[in-house]
């Protein structure tokens, strides 16, 4: 049984911390934020503790195993080695960090102090993804050539605004389509050059659009598109290969479809969904338990973390300075 | 008025001749094609009388010229029309070298005769629709735009580089690009592209360009020839375009049945307007109207010049600026 204190009870934080009071063989220990308008609902909700401050939460718990940190990016390594430093396995919502040194110092210091660190990319616990890895797993589309994924919706509003800090979130080739990338590497391994546009010193407010190409080690090529121009979620995908393509459209693929007649006012909205027993968050969360459980390697590691955050920064680079990054192998397992 | 067609190479020539068939007005009178066997059987199609000899077909009665011939004929072809007064309608891409397409230019203006470039998109209903909500500002400032013209390894002449000049990216790039440069009437001043071969071994059949354009804006397009036999259709053209005010998104050829035959497979099948028609018909309208083209020779050297600059960017790993504008 694993105790689990939950730092930031943000969006990501609420999905990790129902996820966890779902757990049979997991202890949601308690909730922190410095918000008690929101961290104590939630807590409340979820029959679980709420504390204002990290400090405060472990001091008082008498028991805590993991720490799973879902706060703003700038502040995850601040808090990954605060959990470390107690010898608590920690979870990190991705992006890792802000910068590859930091990403770098959270994973040396985690194996110094021998805590497990397990990063959040989800999409490799969603079914679509997943499904797809399969079936160019099994050669069913061939050596695949071209890829090409899409991400994003409506610009994300969080606590403090900090998505809108540039220097802070990463903006969304940072915080988003670093999904995608890590994705793309789970399936056709690393990338060699990337090069990417966005709107990135176009100065239009709370409008984020990037589109990157990137090319990888096994000659593939990319495209990556993040969003934060459009109205709605949705995601893309597809992969064409030398004998069949995969397609996937989220704004297609729904397996419900509710319109509930409004007495006034006319007509109602329709709402599409497709619907899952357990969420990829849930899933994700439960495999990262049965690796502190089992003391085995999970299927996204730290290292593959620390790889997506070098290719999603080599893009901002490549947006700032206008050129192709080349990506370099940098991280040496220690 | 009276037309010829030259060469049947590009398959583009079967639609435009039945267009031309459909015009009140307007007559087909001949074709020529420089494989007999071609030229023969298309003369036969459409009824019409078969030259082995292009210039014999130019020295006809006739009005104006489709050349649909391989890319690297085009040069010829247009000049020889031009020479001969005959208005010319040249099937994309214009040329493969820039100094080829300057010469048709000013071979036709000095001729004056009308050079027409074939970019039918211009002519698909939804682009046209698409174009309409920009100009009427509903998206506020364009900000991006993202292109899609893949297809299907059309094999023959095409991966033939002698022939065709190059592979996806001289074929697939130039529609989409004319379609951004006419919705926003804007150039382009930067090219970077990843191009490939991964379904044959002959030619480029892969390719991704990134371009800046002179109002700021940034677009990507994908020109490969990455759809397979099994899928549904031949290829797509689509654009989405991003605003401060909105988005559109265009899919060309959205407008479908989907079909699952146990003889011939799944397959979607088209049934919105025909831009091929439109194409046509306002190329004659042109002539008749005596006015300057609405897709100019220099929009088809523009588009191919995006093409020359995302080869050149492919090979040397790094962007491209654009020399000559406007």
């Amino acid at each position: 049984m694993q105790h689990v204190l939950v730092i930031g009870a943000g969006t990501m934080g609420t999905v990790h911390a129902s996820s966890y009071a779902k757990m049979e063989n997991v202890e949601l220990a308690g909730i922190v934020d410095i918000r008690k308008q929101i961290g104590g609902p939630l807590a409340a909700k979820l029959n679980t503790n709420y504390f204002t401050s990290f400090e405060e939460a472990v001091t008082q718990l008498p028991r805590i195993d993991v720490i799973d940190v879902c706060l703003p990016t700038y502040l995850h390594k601040k808090y990954v080695l605060k959990a470390a430093d107690l010898g608590k396995h920690v979870i990190c919502e991705k992006p890792l960090a802000r910068t590859k040194e930091d990403a770098k110092e959270m994973i040396s210091y985690c194996k110094e102090k021998g805590v497990k660190l397990f990063v959040g990319h989800v999409l490799r616990f969603f079914p679509e993804y997943v499904k797809a890895k399969e079936i160019i797993d099994k050669n069913e589309i061939g050596k695949p050539a071209m890829a090409r994924t899409t991400r994003g919706g409506i610009f994300p509003t969080a606590w403090n605004d900090w998505y809108a800090d540039y220097k802070n979130s990463g903006g969304l080739v940072l915080d988003m389509i670093i999904h995608d990338i890590d994705f793309l590497r789970w399936c056709f391994g690393d990338v060699k050059r990337v090069y990417a546009k966005s709107v990135l010193g176009r100065s239009f407010n709370r409008i984020d659009y990037a589109l990157l190409t990137l090319r990888f080690e096994n000659g593939m090529i990319a495209h990556v598109e993040g969003t934060w121009a459009h109205e709605g979620f949705s995601t893309y995908l597809e992969i064409a290969g030398d004998n069949g393509i995969i397609e996937f459209d989220s704004k297609k693929e729904k397996s419900i479809y509710a319109q509930i007649r409004q007495k006034e006012n006319g007509g109602g909205v329709a709402v599409p969904s497709s619907p899952l027993k357990e969420n990829p968050y849930y899933q994700e969360l439960a495999h990262f338990m049965e690796c502190i459980e089992n003391d085995c390697e999970p299927i996204v590691s730290a290292e593959d973390a620390f790889k997506a955050v070098e290719i999603s920064l080599a893009a901002l680079e490549s947006i700032e300075t206008g050129k192709v990054v080349e990506i370099k192998p940098s991280l040496t397992h220690a | 008025m009276k037309l010829g067609i030259i060469s049947f190479a590009h398959m583009h020539a079967y639609s435009y001749a039945r267009a031309l068939q459909d015009l009140d007005g307007v007559e087909l009178c001949g074709i020529s094609d420089e494989n007999e066997a071609r030229g023969r059987e298309a003369a036969a199609k459409f009824g019409v009388t078969y030259f082995a000899d292009y210039n014999a077909l130019l020295s006809e009665d006739i009005d104006a010229v489709i050349v649909t011939s391989e890319n690297v004929n085009h040069h010829k072809h247009v000049l020889a029309a031009a020479k001969a007064g005959k208005h010319v309608l040249c099937e994309k891409p214009l040329g493969t070298t820039l100094e080829e397409m300057k010469e048709m230019v000013n071979v036709c203006r000095e001729n004056g005769v009308k050079l027409q470039t074939a970019f039918p998109v211009r002519f698909n209903t939804s682009i046209q629709q698409g174009k309409k909500i920009i100009e009427e500002g509903k998206l506020g400032r364009i900000i991006a735009m993202k292109g899609t013209n893949r297809g299907t390894n059309p094999g023959g002449w095409f991966v033939i580089k002698s022939l065709s000049g190059g592979g996806a990216v001289m074929d697939h790039t130039v529609h989409v690009v004319d379609i951004m440069r006419w919705f926003m009437n804007a150039e382009v001043t930067e090219v970077y592209a990843e191009a490939g071969q991964f379904f044959s071994d002959q030619i480029d059949d892969c390719g991704l360009l990134t371009m800046e354009f002179d109002n700021g804006v940034f677009a990507t397009l994908d020109c490969s020839w990455s759809r397979n036999k099994a899928y549904p259709t031949w290829g797509d053209v689509t654009l989405e375009v991003i605003g401060t005010e909105g988005t559109i998104f265009i899919d060309a050829f959205g407008q479908k049945l989907n079909v699952y035959s146990d003889s011939s497979g799944a397959n979607w099948h088209y049934w919105g307007d025909d831009m091929d028609a439109g194409l046509v018909k306002d190329f004659i309208e042109c002539i008749k109207e005596d006015r300057e083209p609405s897709i100019t020779g220099e929009d088809g050297l523009k588009a191919v010049e995006v093409a020359l600059a995302a080869y050149k960017a492919a090979e040397q790993k790094s962007p491209v600026k654009l020399t000559i504008l406007k």
